[in-house]
């Protein structure tokens, strides 16, 4: 079973088609990269898979069932977890409690891994999340929901702000993951991070898909272009 | 024509009805006169004000007042305008305070204008000795010269036609264009140089002046006012009347009081639940036909009207010149620092732009180039640093105050005024530079163009599409006439966001032609943020990368390309 | 102490928690939803209508309340799913619609029992003794009562996981959606409850003023005013702000009488509505 494929899929913000049939897949265990410029459609491609944004063509499919017009909170039951790139965490409340929302007693014991990766993390859990720092409160997003342990994760933009040892070992996370089956779409700025986590990348141009292929067969140069000025 | 059809037959109406609908109607026009201005707020300007019986009230007590200090005298029909003057002047003065404030004119407005007409009930219940307390001021003489409920009725007759042909004018004027751009996009009109507040303090004002000359009639018509005149049952009686009517259109209001309230009065005893039948179908109303009964009528009248006009030639009239402006000078950006809710967007940022010639921005997310724009425009407030023309320093000015100046702007999302015309959509750009406030009152300004606009309609046939609503274009189409908005204005510094956004390739070269064409037809400064390269290739003669909320690198296409720090940037570093 | 004194302060205290009732139920939708519910005080009417069928009933005075329950909480749901719902996000809309529910209901009252002013008997008649200081029974079980309820609801809101899901719908509502939270039944279970509130209030002051059709204005006018001077959707701004105003309502009344206590409040309230319309806490 795909943990999620997307086929043919438009969308955007009112009148305007900001993602143009686009479709991809990814198989449990992979890794698929979502590159390219920022304002070609990235995000709006993975608010179209998590239901935030209706789809006006195309199929998205996750956990072998069609999402169809699917609400973001029915959706994550077929299996999938988000990382939002903007408002990643509840800032009005504490560290602490941003974690303990999806565990069902309450207790932070689940998160021990993410603390001996993170330590900042655990020195922070009293502080209001809101008071983080950018790069904090992405590796708050993160640690949840890689913590949520679904079948597919979402990332969008994970590594926006976060320190390079961090960026590291969230890539040595995701790996680990990746070993244990769990699908990934991660929507990434940063090629280093990209290239220690990848199987597949899309490369995206205004909406549309301009290369998609496994690392094996895209090299650095071939995303370069597309990314730099 | 139409008001003077309207004269007639109200004049004429009571041959029809006999003498108890005469005397109903008399009162009720009083009223339909306070809802036009209602109307003209809510559907026109686009708030709400909830205590219009206030202004209503207050000009009832003045009137009734001078009434019985002076009975018979003649003079009094020169008090009786000052009285409803009062009335405006106190609205006039209510908007200009509350309006520039934080709270706007969203829902607070709204609360506020309801707490003051409480604060008027209170006063109006208290004061024995000038409103005659809870029973008010009984035994107020008629008008002289007006003595029996058929001339009362003329008079109130002659006053709500009076009050409807006023509106209609303000309506047609470039004034009310003004009012129903604020109410779609107040952020746009400011963006043009017009400040926003004070068109609606004005709108406020002339619904206070209505509703003040029905307070001061009321008086001598009615012989008694009490402070249910200003109560706040009376204001909601409004409120439902002008929705019920319709709010968006001159007639709907006056329609909806007729209806609705003197239908009221009797239907009241006869029919049971009327009342609530009536308060039913306001709600469904607001839920379901914000165009209210008038609405069933418009497709009707607006088909007539079209019909009418189409056989009348409309000349345009060539816009004047530019009047005020600042010399074609650098724009400099000074150690500007800009930070909302403690994170800086813009670190010292320090940047110039050529008086002359496109430059382009570019950036990752976040690095800060549309917030630059709103610094320049006023619109984002700089904690340290400068913005300047030339030696001309315009930091922290209000957004209108710089448009003023000569800058141009298209925003990110196309944002024309979807509900306006195409012509009145570029009229309004050229009023923004060309019109004196009270060019505002002359319809013909609608007919304005220039010959910048007849250039580009040459280019685009849809811009001729005078009459047509603006809502009806396709997402190319808008994004192309906000940018003929942009260049009407014929600034001295045009700023595009994003020009190009959601255009397709064909769309995008005919526009890149369009800003190149420009930029040398006005010899202005052009300064786009852009993120397709292939785009800032053809049209940048300068390049500035931003990062951080600050100056990466600057040059032309070739040196960026060939610059190691901005390749970092867009590829993502490992430190 | 000087029995007068203790009578005013429980007086002041009356005031303040009663208004704090009627205030938390329009605090709650209006914080968590944005809905600026004019018809909040048309809920504390239906309340207080109820206390009055019920005494006429000749039954028990408690049963007032799971009736009031059942009949706000009904008409809150059908509300929220008919009126508020197709209306989220856009206030100005929203805050026309309540208005106008609010005369349908006002009207609805007036149809089924009239204009006129209806008295329902007062429960535990009597007075106690407190400080050396006569004073009635009911408003003193109404003052702990309240100061009970509220006490709970914050309590609950702020420690217990069902208010910690609640707190973080209400901040990031998209991040919460990605998290499985259902958005939609909160606000739904969210307006109900501000309804109830509203209802529980209007049973709980039905014996002490005349009850008709057009008792809830003056409330929600005032509960307005609480939200105007403390702030949205703050805990704190809630209890400021109903000390602020319900003090200054009840001092002012102790002093000077209630016409000029009514005065100052409005006078205030739009002060702050137009300086300071985020309220006390705001920065700015």
């Amino acid at each position: 079973m795909i943990p999620i494929s997307f086929n043919t899929v438009s969308g955007g913000y009112g009148s305007l088609n900001v993602v143009q049939d686009l479709s991809g897949e990814v198989e449990a265990g992979k890794v698929l990269c979502v590159v390219g410029r920022n304002g070609v459609g990235k995000s709006t491609l993975l608010k179209l898979l998590l239901g935030y944004l209706p789809c006006r063509s195309g199929e998205v499919t996750i956990g072998g069932r069609k999402a169809g017009s699917m609400a973001p909170e029915a959706r994550r039951g077929l299996g999938i977890s988000y990382c939002p790139q903007e408002r990643p965490v509840f800032d009005d409340l504490s560290v602490s409690d941003n974690l303990a929302l999806m565990v069902k007693d309450g207790r932070l014991d689940g998160y021990r891994r993410f603390f001996d990766l993170f330590p900042v993390l655990e020195k922070r859990l009293a502080q209001r999340a809101g008071t983080l720092s950018g790069g904090e409160k992405k590796l708050l997003s993160f640690t949840r929901g890689l913590a949520e342990h679904q079948p597919a994760v979402v990332l969008d933009e994970p590594t926006e702000g976060v320190q390079w040892e961090n960026i590291q070992r969230m890539a040595e996370m995701i790996n680990g993951r990746k070993a244990g089956g769990t699908a990934f779409i991660v929507v990434e700025q940063n090629l280093s991070f990209a290239e220690l986590i990848a199987d597949h990348y899309l490369v995206m141009d205004h909406g549309r898909c301009v290369l998609i292929g496994s690392c094996a067969e895209i090299g650095r140069a071939d995303i370069v272009k597309h990314l730099t000025v | 024509m139409a008001n003077l059809a309207t004269l007639i037959a109200l004049l004429v109406l009571p041959f029809a009805v006999g003498d108890y609908w005469t005397y109903q109607l008399g009162l009720y026009y009083l009223y339909a006169m306070v809802a036009v201005g209602l109307g003209l707020c809510w559907g026109q300007a686009g708030f709400l004000p909830l205590g219009q019986a206030m202004f209503f009230g207050i000009s009832a007590y003045l009137s009734a007042i001078l009434l019985k200090a002076m009975p018979g005298s003649y003079l009094i029909y020169l008090l009786l305008p000052l009285a409803a003057l009062v009335s405006g002047m106190l609205a006039l003065l209510i908007g200009l305070m509350v309006f520039r404030r934080d709270g706007g004119s969203g829902p607070f407005f709204s609360l506020i204008t309801l707490a003051l007409s409480m604060l008027t009930f209170q006063i109006a219940s208290n004061w024995n000795s000038v409103t005659g307390g809870f029973n008010g001021l009984a035994g107020i003489p008629g008008l002289p010269g007006i003595d029996d409920f058929r001339a009362n009725y003329h008079l109130a007759a002659v006053a709500l036609v009076l009050v409807l042909a006023l509106a209609s004018w303000l309506y047609r004027a470039p004034l009310g264009v003004l009012w129903r751009a604020i109410a779609q996009n107040e952020r746009r009109v400011a963006l043009f140089g017009f400040n926003p507040h004070h068109y609606k303090a004005l709108a406020f004002a002339v619904s206070g002046f209505f509703a003040g000359l029905a307070g001061a009639l009321y008086a001598p018509q009615q012989g008694l006012v009490s402070p249910q005149v200003v109560g706040f049952a009376f204001s909601a009686e409004l409120l439902v009347w002008t929705a019920v009517g319709g709010r968006g259109r001159l007639y709907g209001p006056v329609l909806g009081t007729l209806l609705v309230g003197s239908m009221t009065a009797e239907m009241r005893d006869n029919i049971p639940y009327w009342e609530v039948i009536m308060a039913g179908f306001f709600m469904l109303v607001v839920l379901a036909f914000p165009q209210g009964v008038v609405g069933l009528f418009t497709p009707v009248t607006d088909r007539l009207r079209r019909y009418f006009e189409s056989a009348r030639l409309r000349a345009r009239i060539e816009a004047p010149a530019r009047r005020e402006t600042i010399a074609q000078e650098p724009l400099t950006i000074e150690a500007a620092r800009v930070s909302t809710s403690g994170i800086n967007i813009l670190n010292d940022l320090t940047v110039a732009f050529p008086p002359k010639g496109v430059a382009c921005i570019i950036g990752p997310n976040g690095a800060g180039k549309t917030s630059t724009f709103n610094l320049i425009t006023g619109e984002l407030p700089a904690s340290a640093g400068s913005v300047k023309v030339g030696a001309l320093d315009i930091t922290n000015q209000a957004p209108y105050r710089v448009a003023r100046l000569g800058f141009g702007r298209k925003l990110q999302a196309p944002s024309v005024f979807p509900d306006l015309s195409i012509g009145d959509n570029l009229a309004i750009a050229l009023w923004s530079n060309g019109a004196r406030p009270l060019d505002l009152l002359r319809p013909s300004l609608r007919r304005w163009s220039s010959p910048i606009i007849g250039e580009l309609a040459a280019r685009y046939p849809f811009l001729c599409r005078e009459e047509a609503a603006a809502s009806d274009l396709s997402h190319g189409e808008r994004q192309i006439l906000e940018l003929a908005m942009a260049l009407a204005v014929q600034p001295r510094i045009l700023l595009l966001d994003e020009p190009c956004a959601g255009l397709s390739a064909d769309e995008t070269s005919r526009a890149v032609d369009v800003i190149r064409w420009a930029a040398e037809r006005l010899g202005n400064a052009v300064i786009i943020i852009e993120h397709d390269m292939a785009l800032v290739r053809k049209i940048a003669d300068r390049v500035m990368v931003f990062h951080n909320g600050a100056l990466l690198a600057e040059g032309s296409v070739a040196d960026i390309q060939a610059d190691p720090a901005v390749q970092a940037v867009y590829v993502g570093g490992q430190k | 102490m000087d029995p007068l004194i203790v009578t005013q302060i429980l007086n002041i205290l009356f005031g303040v928690t009663t208004l704090a009732m009627i205030a938390l139920g329009l605090a709650i939708t209006f914080g968590m939803l944005g809905v600026l519910n004019l018809a909040h005080g048309e809920f504390v009417m239906m309340g207080a209508f109820c206390a009055l069928v019920v005494d006429r009933a000749g039954a028990p005075f408690v049963l007032a309340v799971p009736l009031a329950l059942l009949v706000c909480g009904g008409v809150g749901l059908m509300v929220e799913m008919l009126l508020i719902r197709p209306l989220y996000r856009r206030p100005f809309d929203t805050l026309v619609a309540t208005w106008g529910l609010s005369l349908l209901l006002r009207k609805l009252a007036e149809a089924g029992f009239g204009l006129g002013f209806n008295s329902v008997s007062v429960p535990l008649a009597g007075t106690a003794t407190l400080f050396g200081a006569d004073y009635p029974t009911y408003r003193l079980v109404l003052i702990v009562v309240c100061v009970a309820i509220i006490g709970a609801l914050f309590a609950w809101y702020g420690t217990s996981r069902a208010g910690l899901k609640i707190r973080a719908m209400v901040g990031n509502p998209d991040l919460a959606r990605a998290l499985g939270m259902p958005v939609k039944r909160l606000a739904t279970t969210t307006f109900v409850i501000g309804s109830c509130l509203a209802g529980l209030a209007g049973v709980m002051v039905a014996p002490l003023v005349p009850v008709h059709p057009y008792l809830g204005l003056d409330y929600v006018i005032k509960s307005f005013f609480v939200l105007v001077v403390g702030g949205l959707g703050s805990v704190l701004g809630v209890v400021a702000g109903t000390g602020v105003i319900g003090g200054l309502d009840s001092v002012m009344s102790a002093v000077f009488g209630s016409t000029q206590a009514y005065f100052t409040v409005l006078v205030v309230a739009i002060l702050f509505l137009w300086l300071k319309p985020r309220g006390l806490f705001s920065h700015g």
